[in-house]
């Protein structure tokens, strides 16, 4: 069934884009993930204006990761403190994000930097998560327990002044660290169309030592809370979130999520990392080729007024 | 005294003209409503040489030239480079008030129509097309000749330029009675679109009529477009709102714990 799509201004096959959120939202389930890093690419590389898929991904994801927080919220495993001051950070650096976003836009290198950034996040990222996860996978192999992580108790970043007492989190650091990694998430979330949950939940983890049992209730707060904000300066800046692919993908990631979450719990957590990272850095490698191929096509065009605008 | 100077000499201005032909126009609709099942239409245009007893007759055929422009835009072409390993946009032009439709429809080839000049004048045809350039003092600037090729053929793939030539023909028998139709593709962009007829003879233009043509959207999707550019604030709300809302009902339905 084809649909069109208002503000992207395309026709797409209605079945394509729900199944599409229903697989993000399959390995989202599966993976504990949001699935922005693979929603916006696979829409981009769909055929979907780039513009258009990181604002309205970013509803999706507010979407997707407010349905989480709501079980997260009914279990009480969420640090309100922490939450609020991230989410204060978060839409500043939305904001910043946005601005950013509209400026590559008029330059029109938008697309260029979007690539580029996932080009490095996803290879560090996903670079990391495999070599982490083919350790611990050895190590079960040859029978040896995983090394017990014994982080330092204190690090540089607990050194820091402005302290402030975070009680659920039993912390007490310094609000700096927490404004950097909310002001960061944010930018990167309104540039890129990405939650930030799989930056987030580690740096709150391994820098700041927030306890395991608050950290993805609080960071799935953080994330609805930039999305929200991310989804409005998108709607009223460039104009280009679209409702109607945003429901869309909205129906599909939801049902998508249930089964993901159903098969995860059988699949063995350095498997499941293991697997994440391939999937990452293969997304990464499509766009490290999209950036060196020649295109087909060496010149294109952007309306700016007038039209069918 | 002066005034009825000028008026006879406008008495006879007219009356010359009654000696040449006339044209009469009419276009099989004047307005399209494009909605989201609209997969494109024909718009016909009918069109009438009108003679009387003093005109005279012409050694050579009726050409006739239908241009039918959408409305205005400005429009940036830009150009990938490979910049270290990577294909980057690099240099690029603003058109400014370019047609964002242009369909050219004549009755033979345009070289048999009429010469250069004439062409140029009334911009019969894509290389006659006046385009503009933002930061170029001089239309049609030689310097951006490239990108103003680039535009009329991404405009072409799109199937938003067109060029007909022999898509004018003479109803039945007669050699004063013509039609022809103009294709308007699903994603013909919205506006006032004008269409322009030129009767030639002999490479001499004998006589020219202006018709008019709204492509509107309609439907639920143009009400969902005029939101978001309309009320951009409200439209951004109300897509948060519904995305909290989702999140919630979705959080009900699959609860789990």
């Amino acid at each position: 069934m084809v649909i069109y799509l208002p503000i992207a201004e395309l026709s797409v096959n209605m079945f394509i884009i729900f199944g599409m959120g229903g697989a993000v939202g399959f390995l989202s389930g599966l993976f504990g993930v949001g699935g922005g890093f693979l929603l916006t690419p696979l829409l981009i590389f769909s055929g979907i204006p780039p513009v258009v898929s990181v604002a309205t991904v970013a509803t999706q994801i507010a979407a997707s990761s407010s349905s989480a927080a709501l079980s997260y919220w009914r279990r009480r495993m969420i640090d309100m403190k922490l939450a609020v001051v991230l989410m204060i950070a978060g839409a500043i650096g939305t904001l910043l994000g946005v601005v950013v976003f509209n400026a590559l836009r008029q330059l029109g290198q938008l697309d260029l930097i979007v690539s580029i950034s996932y080009v490095t996040f996803l290879g560090l990222i996903g670079g990391l998560m495999l070599s982490e996860s083919v350790r611990s996978i050895i190590n079960a192999r040859r029978g040896r327990p995983a090394p017990l992580r014994r982080p330092g108790q204190h690090s540089w970043i607990h050194g820091l002044p402005f302290k402030m007492r975070f009680k659920r989190s039993k912390l007490y650091v310094s609000v700096i660290p927490v404004i950097v990694l909310g002001v960061c998430i944010g930018f990167l979330g309104a540039l890129l169309g990405i939650g930030g949950g799989f930056i987030l939940v580690p740096a709150l983890i391994y820098l700041l030592r927030v306890p395991t049992n608050v950290v993805i209730g609080t960071s799935l707060i953080q994330i609805v809370a930039t999305m929200s904000v991310a989804t409005m300066l998108h709607a009223v800046s460039s104009r280009s979130v679209d409702i109607v692919l945003a429901v869309i993908l909205m129906v599909g990631g939801v049902i998508g999520a249930q089964f993901g979450a159903r098969v995860g719990q059988n699949i063995r957590g350095d498997h499941l990392r293991a697997l994440l990272a391939l999937l990452v850095l293969a997304v990464g490698a499509r766009f490290l080729v999209g950036l060196v191929t020649p295109p087909a096509e060496r010149y294109s065009l952007t309306v700016l007024t007038g039209g069918g605008l | 005294m002066r005034g009825a100077a000028i008026f006879l000499a406008a008495l006879l201005v007219l009356t010359g003209r009654a000696e040449a032909e006339r044209l009469t126009i009419s276009l099989s609709t004047s307005e399209i409503m494009v909605d989201s099942t609209f997969t494109g239409d024909t718009v016909t245009l009918f069109g009438v040489i009108e003679r009387d007893a003093s005109t005279i007759s012409r050694a050579t055929g009726y050409q006739i030239v239908v241009v039918l422009r959408g409305p205005p835009e400005t429009v940036v072409a830009r150009r990938k480079d490979p910049i270290a390993l990577v294909w980057v946009n690099n240099a690029s032009e603003t058109l400014v008030g370019a047609p964002s439709f242009y369909a050219l429809n004549t009755s033979g080839e345009l070289s048999e129509v009429s010469n250069g000049p004439l062409l140029s004048r009334y911009e019969i045809g894509f290389d006659n097309i006046q385009f503009t350039y933002e930061n170029r003092a001089v239309a049609n600037d030689p310097a951006a000749a490239e990108f103003r090729h680039a535009f009329v053929r991404l405009k072409e793939k799109e199937g938003l330029y067109t060029e007909r030539p022999a898509a004018v023909s003479f109803i039945g028998a007669t050699d004063n009675v013509f039609q022809s139709g103009m294709w308007i593709p699903a994603n013909a962009p919205d506006g006032r679109y004008t269409v322009e007829v030129f009767l030639f003879s002999g490479n001499v233009l004998l006589a020219r009529e202006e018709g008019e043509l709204n492509i509107t959207k309609v439907g639920l999707e143009q009400v969902m477009y005029a939101a978001a550019s309309d009320h951009a604030a409200l439209y951004g709300l109300a897509c948060v709102v519904l995305a909290l809302l989702a999140g919630w009902l979705g959080g009900v339905v699959f609860r789990r714990d």
